[in-house]
């Protein structure tokens, strides 16, 4: 047992695709307890019964199309007519763009790639200093994952089977929080420097109203359905797909439609890999709660753990470890229903542990050494990985602080349940 | 030659089979709610046929991404080896990989020859293991690619050639 786990556990580290580690483990737990082993393929059938999965291709698919398009830089320019006569400007323009642009398309780091692209320039000719910038638009790429409708936060609501529709409510404050302490923060690094970025001007948010008139529907109409309940979750992800192919493609003409199919396979390469995983889980994960695992880890931390607060802590250890080994996607459906019955105990919220877990994982793209959006910044911006560990330390510090206190102010989280 | 060729015909069969999915899967959806809010009706199938397409989305998907071995993986060891021992170390882990597909392909079959005796049904009453194939089909495609991986390295490791670099697979 013990040396089964390691070997996996080597290659997965050596690089095999983790749906084929889960799966095995899955497979040899049901031959060890006398399943017949094609139960496994019935597990993974239970995809089909899963109606909110149908929000992740269409919500993906609409993301990559977005990012193809114009509309990042759209997006840019509207919010730097909105905020950009505050002090230090375009530091809050990057941060709440991208927020918003990482919420849309389930934080799949697509928003570095799409945004960095137009903010890493802007901010270098305001005057930024060039470590500073890297930092910050590292970091912001994957801010905004606890905005509705951000995939991590869908997926949660399928694996604990909580309502999505509160899980978005609650999400804001955090999410806030986290965009607060980062824009306080770039504000304190350039006291000395930064000048605000323009004068406040109709005239230019008009203009970028009208350049910006045909996505403007999209938050409006997505946000507005979901949180007003006259739209399903899976409902709102139809809409998403179906208007910004018209838009982007037939009616701004940004994307030939030749480029389509190419940018739906794209994005069903992760698609595909996300749900694979999810599919051999929910194998692993049954067996799993079978044979007591759930039980056994209680037991094990109690015997040293007593109260809610130090049931926090630890849990806060362990999930800043999980994040920075394991993707978002795979820790979600591997991790939460063997913790959440043990959260439970502790008379901890489900839906709490939703927004601690993915403000947990959100660090864990930062964290060296296997952080992804490390590696595409790193990539992206053409800057050694080590240039951009250490310019984003300082954003990794004031985000840790930030997830303590999402993780000790539950109110903050259930405030608007 | 015939690997290039199959290789071909393979992308655009997959690519076919993505967006044709993906397609119907976003016009039904629409067309669902525009139905429901206007007529106050639908089709009543729609909900099961969508969960279907989600099923087999995912399975396409998946066997795209194993074209190009994009599955998610954690791998932070094998940048520490030199390029022989990376070499070795995807030999190993395709090794596994296809080992795994190949259960996976292997016994999801059983599962289906199983539906099939039983005559489930799904949609109202069409048999169950018409939807239920691509599963050991995806999952044998798997096997497949990761084999072919697997070879490829191989022949790499004997040979003493260079790390690999992308190559058209079938």
């Amino acid at each position: 047992m013990i040396v089964t786990g390691l070997i996996l556990g080597l290659l997965a580290l050596f690089g095999a695709p983790l749906f084929a580690i889960i799966a095995a483990s899955a497979m040899w737990a049901y031959y060890r307890e006398d399943i017949d082993v094609s139960a496994i393929a019935i597990e993974f059938f239970s995809i089909a019964e899963m109606p909110v999965l149908l929000a992740i291709p269409l919500f993906t698919f609409a993301g990559y199309l977005l990012s193809e398009s114009q509309a990042p830089s759209r997006l840019v320019r509207l919010t730097q007519a909105l905020l950009g006569w505050m002090p230090g400007g375009l530091a809050i323009v990057s941060l709440a763009a991208c927020a918003f642009f990482t919420a849309f398309t389930g934080a799949s780091g697509v928003t570095i790639i799409a945004l960095g692209a137009i903010l890493f320039p802007a901010l270098a000719q305001a005057g930024y200093g060039d470590k500073f910038n890297l930092g910050l638009v590292t970091s912001a790429g994957s801010l905004g994952l606890l905005f509705a409708p951000s995939l991590p936060l869908i997926l949660y609501g399928i694996v604990a089977q909580v309502p999505i529709d509160s899980l978005f409510r609650a999400g804001i404050l955090p999410g806030m929080l986290m965009l607060i302490m980062l824009a306080g923060y770039s504000l304190w690094v350039n006291r000395g420097t930064s000048q605000p970025l323009s004068q406040f001007s109709w005239q230019e948010v008009r203009g970028a109203l009208r350049e910006s008139v045909w996505e403007l529907p999209l938050p409006v109409v997505v946000l507005g359905g979901i949180y007003s309940g006259y739209f399903a979750v899976s409902e709102a992800a139809a809409v998403t797909a179906l208007y910004a192919l018209i838009v982007e493609v037939f009616i701004l003409r940004e994307i030939p439609l030749k480029r389509v199919p190419d940018i739906m396979r794209e994005s069903m390469l992760l698609v595909g890999g996300i749900l694979v995983i999810l599919g051999v889980s929910l194998a692993s994960t049954n067996i799993m709660i079978d044979s007591g695992v759930p039980q056994r880890l209680l037991e094990w931390v109690s015997s040293f753990v007593t109260g809610q607060a130090s049931f926090l802590i630890l849990l806060l250890l362990f999930l800043l470890v999980l994040g920075a080994i394991l993707d978002i996607f795979s820790a979600l459906v591997l991790v939460v229903p063997l913790i959440l019955p043990v959260a439970l105990e502790y008379g901890i919220e489900p839906v709490h542990l939703g927004i601690v877990f993915l403000a947990a994982m959100q660090l864990g793209y930062l964290t060296p050494p296997v952080g992804l959006n490390l590696f595409i910044a790193s990539y992206r911006f053409e800057k050694p990985i080590t240039e951009v560990y250490a310019a984003t330390f300082p954003f990794l510090v004031i985000l840790l602080l930030s997830v303590v206190i999402i993780t000790f102010w539950p109110a903050l989280s259930l405030v608007f349940l | 030659m015939l690997i290039r060729k199959l290789a071909r015909w393979g992308k655009a069969g997959e690519d076919a089979a993505l967006v044709l999915l993906l397609g119907a899967m976003i016009l039904l959806a629409s067309s669902q709610i525009v139905m429901r809010n206007m007529f106050d009706s639908g089709f009543i199938w729609a909900d099961e046929s969508l969960r279907l397409m989600v099923l087999w989305l995912a399975l396409a998907g998946s066997v795209a991404a194993s074209r190009a071995d994009k599955h998610i993986s954690i791998n932070v060891l094998s940048r520490f080896l030199p390029a022989t021992g990376q070499l070795l170390a995807r030999v190993v882990t395709n090794l596994f990989t296809t080992g795994v597909c190949g259960l996976l392909a292997y016994h999801s079959w059983r599962f289906v020859a199983e539906s099939r005796e039983y005559e489930d049904t799904l949609l109202g009453g069409q048999p169950a293991w018409w939807f239920q194939v691509v599963l050991p089909v995806a999952f044998a495609l798997m096997c497949w690619r990761y084999l072919c991986f697997l070879l490829a390295d191989s022949y790499r490791l004997v040979r003493r050639k260079p790390a690999p670099k992308q190559v058209p697979l079938p």
